[in-house]
């Protein structure tokens, strides 16, 4: 097929080749296709003289612009944080109370605090902060430290029994792990420590008396003589209808065998001080929405 | 069909095999107690498969005919079924994995189903298992006509084909066992990718060797196309899989880069997987059986020429653009960004050169649901290349990394432009393979056509959508300048795009099983009859014009 | 005009047209030329990263994995977390702003290979490290959707019930120094011992941990069983120290300290 045809729908010439049936046209390359390549490769050359772009043995051309990814975004956060500080700044020197007191920087904690709480803490405390086996509910009366802005933004500071120097510390001992108390003991102070949140339930007296001395001997000196915790020691109230791990005759079994020892991260690294004050306030106001049922 | 080999021939077939089964055997034995065992039995296996059936015609009769006088297309053939086997595996697969992101519990309690072990087999499932065996099947087919010449060998297109598809089952089966160097593309370990090095090197020479042959002075652009997909892909693989073993009786090994260095490489790698697995074998496929099925000339020689060199040449530049933003030096990135950019114009000439080959034939595009396919795939390669160029603008890569986009921007390629245009060819091919007027019924292709394009817009559309919402709610700030949304936020915003997206891949499988019943229908009772003029004649070629303009 | 600016590409294109038209008929001429023009690119843009000194930043106080920890690293990939988690805080101000500061080159230094990923399923981990208790994580991985409901992300029960292979250890640390990876005879000879003592706090083999590794190391138990070593123990070791193992990146922090 060494003769040149005619396609005779296009008029084109063919290459006058032919493979098993296929043949091509001899077209040229449409204009387009030469205006885009110019347009693309002009605009790379500007792009190259620009910005960091083509290597040497050891080092590489910077670019007229002088562009650094880094520092770039180093200083796009800096420019936001100068940006927020109208607010912010007030929120970190101010008491919480004053803060709480004025509208605007409350709608700016308000706007903060949901997104903040969600990629932080949700995924222990719940969404609502409602806790959840193992984590206290944080919108409920019961505190293990306290319940006031100090506490709690110390709390959030340094954590609980974390990896963090000035963490704050507590454990509850196993006692039957350990080989303190036996497993009957460990069940009559169960039952015990049930009856100090229920007292209307019907338990053997002897029972509840043999109780009452192991937790006298044992847990006293921790949880006090009546059972109503310490916010001193991070040692929670037995006597209120809150618990973290849970109140049932086998939760409080493994509590009491196995020691608990919850870990609360230190925030001092990874929120600033403005963060942990709004999460604080933000606190307060979800347990003021907050509804026990 | 294997009594078509000469009795040296299945002598030499018979001690491959026992190659196999001995190296099984000793994997099995050195890996006992480690995932490396099981798959000695696995390679046990096929070798024996292998074995026993070379062994039951290892007695008959010479062939009597005379091979010169037609093309070898039974590798082709197993080739084309082996792939709409992975192809109905593979986006079974996806459909698990997608609904898996729409309901979590949708699993076994067991580790080998969860996510992050079957979506590989999803991936390597349709990339390796279907798109490379229907390369593999038909580049053969293709490499014959357009060399007028016969392929060079009867037992390495076999050892190609088979030994591909032993490295598809090692792969998929280890990533359920967790064997996986959680490197994108390249998870297969150590011993996986060596025995891909062995098979790829045959395939090459095999290659070369039957070109050698030809009976025509030029090489048709298929050829080229089908060339540069096996010597890239080739280099990259074998620079990206650079590990050490922790033992050589065990599965682990620890890749030769670390951190940015193995970062670069492994997107050097993964893009170009993309451009030379995913675009420029296809493009051969495209380059032969549209103008056949269409029969019209290739739009222009020269407009081949440029896309050819243009595609070989930028791709290679263009992996940081994976690399965004990230610890990788700015440099890198800039060229990455530039030369995605400057790639765009090949890449459209391609895609134009294809469809205005259909020029004078569009009355056909619009009857004949095949050449259909090859039209939508085309339309789709130049949806997906504009897109992936858009998207290698740092700007828009800032929005787009690490979301549903970059997923969506996959599927318009791999659905809609792999498989469309496989799917295509498949139909084309099929009848001529089998000695077919057509394939069983063209109504099922028609339904197929509809299925595919469907669930590929609604799979392509739910991503946008999810992709671009998730990108904006991460970045979306509040008027206080502090993030608005938490990542569970997010999380709760894609489940009905995730819903969607389960659904078009349930539309494309569907139509993916269509096809397999469709093929199984045509070829029942095959007719001996050879179809006229598919055989090798002498060229009747002398020089054909040098490509200057008219 | 614009036919003018155009001539001289068109001659350009011309000569490759033609030279391609001779090479076409040569099969090893394509290939050569095809080798050629997918070569460069490779080259120039990898080549250099080994070169560029200020590729990677200087962290003297840069720590290796210990064994165990680098057994959390390979469960890690073999159950292809890096499917639905990077590990790559991009230099972006919403992903400071999320995930702390943006990640360095140094950091993944000694990760073979890499695990930046390329979705976000889920979270980034780049510096998940210390962020959660070791109980959370545990759960977590027992069971995501106990702690977060919304959460897509598969179970992972039975890392507790798997006791952990320590024996290959010595063999992967070796490995691992083959490509690059500075362990000590010691710290590869002990990698078995060692990786049973980070999970088993106040008894020697602790001891050993601390001696070879740092007094920093976190030594404790992961999963909370005292009497197994077990998949998820490396696990969680492992998720602990994502993002801790230098202190370089939040030194070139600017968000902090407002
Ligand atoms: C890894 C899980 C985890 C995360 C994340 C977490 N916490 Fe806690 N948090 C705990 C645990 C566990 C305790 C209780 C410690 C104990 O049992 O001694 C606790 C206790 C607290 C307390 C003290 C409650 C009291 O009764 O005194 C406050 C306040 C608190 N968390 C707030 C937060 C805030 C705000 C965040 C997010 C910035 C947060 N937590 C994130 C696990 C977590
Ligand atoms: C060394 C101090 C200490 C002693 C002694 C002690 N506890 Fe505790 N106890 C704690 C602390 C601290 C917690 C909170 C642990 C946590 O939240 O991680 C706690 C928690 C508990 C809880 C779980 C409350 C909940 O909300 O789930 C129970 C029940 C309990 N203690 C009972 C006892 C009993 C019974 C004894 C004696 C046998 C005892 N404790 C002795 C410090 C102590
Ligand atoms: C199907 C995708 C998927 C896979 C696979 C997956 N994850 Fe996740 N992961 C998620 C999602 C979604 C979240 C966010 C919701 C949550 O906390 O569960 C998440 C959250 C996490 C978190 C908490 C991060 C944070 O900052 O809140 C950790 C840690 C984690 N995953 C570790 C892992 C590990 C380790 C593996 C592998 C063994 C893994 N993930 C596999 C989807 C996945
Ligand atoms: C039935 C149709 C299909 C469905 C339902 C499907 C589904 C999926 C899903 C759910 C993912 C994981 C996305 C994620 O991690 O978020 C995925 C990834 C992927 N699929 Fe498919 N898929 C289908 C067809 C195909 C085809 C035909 C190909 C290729 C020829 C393909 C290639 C890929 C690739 C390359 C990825 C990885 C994408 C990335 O990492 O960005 N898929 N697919
Ligand atoms: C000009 C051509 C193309 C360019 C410039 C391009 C560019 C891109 C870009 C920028 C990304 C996103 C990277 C990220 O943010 O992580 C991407 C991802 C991807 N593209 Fe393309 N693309 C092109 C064509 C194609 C085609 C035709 C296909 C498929 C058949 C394809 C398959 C993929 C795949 C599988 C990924 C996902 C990689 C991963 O796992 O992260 N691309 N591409
Ligand atoms: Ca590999
Ligand atoms: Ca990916
Ligand atoms: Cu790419």
């Amino acid at each position: 097929m060494s003769v040149k045809e005619r396609d005779p729908l296009t008029g084109h010439q063919t290459t006058g080749h032919e493979w098993n049936g296929i043949t091509e046209l001899n077209t040229r390359v449409p204009r387009a296709i030469w205006f885009f390549i110019i347009v693309t490769h002009v605009w790379a050359l500007f792009y190259w003289v620009l910005m960091p772009a083509w290597p040497t043995v050891n080092t590489y051309t910077k670019g007229l612009l002088g562009v650094d990814q880094r520092q770039q975004v180093e200083a796009r956060v800096a420019a936001a944080d100068a940006k927020r500080s109208s607010w912010s700044d007030p929120i970190t020197s101010l008491t919480l109370d004053e803060v709480r007191s004025d509208p605007t920087l409350m709608a700016h904690v308000q706007r903060t605090a949901p997104a903040l709480f969600g990629d932080n803490c949700a995924a222990c405390h719940g969404a609502q902060a409602q806790g959840g086996p193992g984590y206290p509910s944080l919108v409920d009366q019961a505190w293990l430290w306290g319940a006031d802005d100090e506490t709690v933004l110390e709390t959030l500071r340094v954590g609980i029994n974390a990896p963090h120097p000035e963490s704050r510390f507590s454990q509850m001992m196993a006692f039957g792990r350990d080989g303190l108390l036996d497993r009957e003991q460990i069940r009559i102070a169960a039952d015990y420590v049930q009856s100090l949140s229920r007292p209307a339930e019907e338990i053997n007296a002897d029972r509840l008396a043999a109780g009452a001395t192991l937790f006298e001997e044992n847990c006293a000196s921790c949880h006090g003589e009546d059972g109503t915790g310490s916010q001193d020691l991070g040692a929670p109230d037995l006597t209120d209808e809150h618990w973290i791990y849970g109140g049932d005759e086998k939760s409080i079994f493994n509590t009491i065998f196995h020691g608990r020892q919850g870990w609360m991260p230190a925030w001092e690294q990874r929120l600033s001080e403005t963060e942990r004050r709004i999460l604080t306030i933000y606190l307060g106001q979800l347990k003021e929405t907050h509804h026990d049922d | 069909m294997l009594q078509r080999l000469t009795i040296a021939e299945r002598q030499l077939a018979l001690a491959i095999s026992i190659a196999v089964i001995l190296a099984g055997l000793l994997m099995a034995a050195a890996g006992s107690g480690d995932p490396m065992g099981p798959h000695g039995a696995i390679v046990m296996f096929a070798g024996a498969i292998v074995f026993l059936a070379v062994l039951r015609v290892i007695q008959d009769p010479e062939p009597l005919e005379d091979r010169a006088e037609n093309y070898y297309d039974d590798p082709t053939r197993v080739g084309l079924l082996i792939s709409l086997g992975w192809a109905v595996i593979g986006m079974g697969m996806g459909v698990w994995v997608a609904a898996q992101l729409a309901w979590p519990d949708l699993r076994f309690d067991a580790a080998w189903s969860s996510f992050g072990r079957i979506r590989p087999v999803h991936t390597s499932g349709v990339i390796f298992g279907f798109g490379g065996n229907a390369l593999i099947a038909t580049s053969f087919h293709v490499m014959q006509r357009t060399s007028r010449a016969r392929l060079a060998g009867h037992v390495a297109p076999w050892f190609v084909l088979l030994g591909f598809n032993l490295f598809c089952v090692i792969a998929a089966s280890g990533y359920l066992m967790g064997v996986t160097q959680s490197k994108e593309y390249a998870e297969p370990e150590w011993y996986a990718d060596l025995w891909l090095v062995v098979v790829w090197v045959i395939y090459f020479v095999l290659y070369i060797r039957t070109l050698a042959r030809r009976n025509e002075p030029h090489i048709y652009v298929a050829n080229w196309y089908y060339l540069a997909f096996i010597l890239v892909v080739a280099v990259l693989h074998i620079v990206n899989n650079l590990a050490v073993p922790a033992s050589f009786a065990g599965a682990k090994s620890y890749s030769a880069f670390a951190g940015v260095q193995d970062a670069m490489t492994q997107w050097w790698y993964g893009h170009n997987a993309v451009a030379f697995f995913l675009t420029a074998g296809f493009l051969g496929m495209l380059y032969y059986f549209l103008p056949k099925r269409a029969e019209r000339p290739i739009y222009s020689y020269r407009l081949s020429i440029l896309s050819f060199w243009g595609i070989t040449f930028f791709y290679i530049w263009a992996g940081s653009h994976h690399l965004h933003y990230t610890a990788l030096p700015q440099w890198v990135q800039t060229l990455g960004m530039t030369f995605s950019v400057m790639l765009l114009v090949p890449s459209w000439a391609s895609a134009g050169n294809a469809l205005m080959t259909l020029n004078g034939a569009w009355h056909k595009v619009r009857d004949d649901a095949t050449l259909r396919f090859m039209m939508v795939a085309a339309v789709f390669y130049g949806l997906s290349t504009f897109e992936g160029s858009f998207m290698a603008v740092r700007a828009v890569n800032s929005l787009s990394h690490y979301t549903d986009w970059t997923v969506g921007h996959v599927h318009a390629g791999a659905m809609g432009w792999v498989a469309l245009i496989t799917f295509g060819s498949i139909y084309a091919v099929v009848p001529t393979l089998w000695q077919r007027e057509t394939m069983y019924s063209w109504k099922l292709v028609e339904w197929h056509f509809w299925l595919a394009l469907a669930g590929t817009v609604i799979y392509v559309f739910a991503m946008w959508n999810s992709g671009i919402t998730q990108g904006l709610m991460w970045r979306t700030y509040t008027e206080s300048g502090t993030l608005t949304y938490s990542f569970t936020d997010t999380l709760v915003a894609m489940h009905p795009y995730y819903v969607a997206r389960a659904a078009g891949g349930a539309l494309f499988l569907a139509g993916a099983i269509l096809a397999a019943i469709n093929v199984y229908l045509t070829i029942r009772n095959v007719p001996q009859k050879r179809t006229e003029g598919d055989y090798p004649t002498p060229s009747e070629a002398t020089e054909p014009a040098v490509p200057v303009a008219e | 005009m614009f036919r003018k600016i155009l001539s001289p590409f068109a001659r350009m294109f011309e000569f490759q047209a033609r030279t391609h038209y001779r090479a076409e008929r040569h099969s090893m001429a394509l290939t050569v030329g095809i080798i050629l023009a997918a070569g460069v690119g490779g080259f120039v843009e990898i080549a250099p990263l080994f070169t560029i000194d200020e590729t990677v930043e200087a962290a003297p106080d840069m720590r290796l994995y210990t064994p165990l920890e680098q057994a959390g690293r390979d469960i890690y990939i073999r159950e292809g977390c890096y499917a639905c988690h990077s590990q790559m805080i991009r230099t972006l101000q919403d992903e400071v702003d999320r995930y702390g500061p943006y990640s360095l080159a140094v950091e993944s230094q000694y990760d073979h290979p890499m695990l930046w990923g390329s979705k976000r399923t889920g979270p980034d981990l780049a510096r998940v490290g210390e962020k959660f208790s070791d109980e959370w994580q545990v759960q977590h991985l027992i069971n995501p959707r106990a702690v977060v409901p919304e959460s897509v992300m598969p179970q992972y029960a039975f890392l507790l019930e798997n006791e952990l292979d320590v024996e290959s250890l010595p063999a992967r640390l070796h490995a691992l120094r083959r490509v690059g990876v500075p362990y000590t005879e010691d710290q590869i000879d002990n990698a078995a011992i060692d990786a049973r003592g980070q999970a088993r706090p106040e008894t020697e083999a602790a001891d050993g941990v601390f001696q070879r590794f740092g007094d920093d190391t976190n030594v404790r138990f992961f999963d909370g069983r005292r009497d197994r070593v077990t998949e998820m123990d490396a696990l969680v070791a492992y998720l602990q120290i994502l993002g801790g193992l230098t202190d370089l990146p939040s030194q070139t922090r600017s968000l902090e300290g407002d």
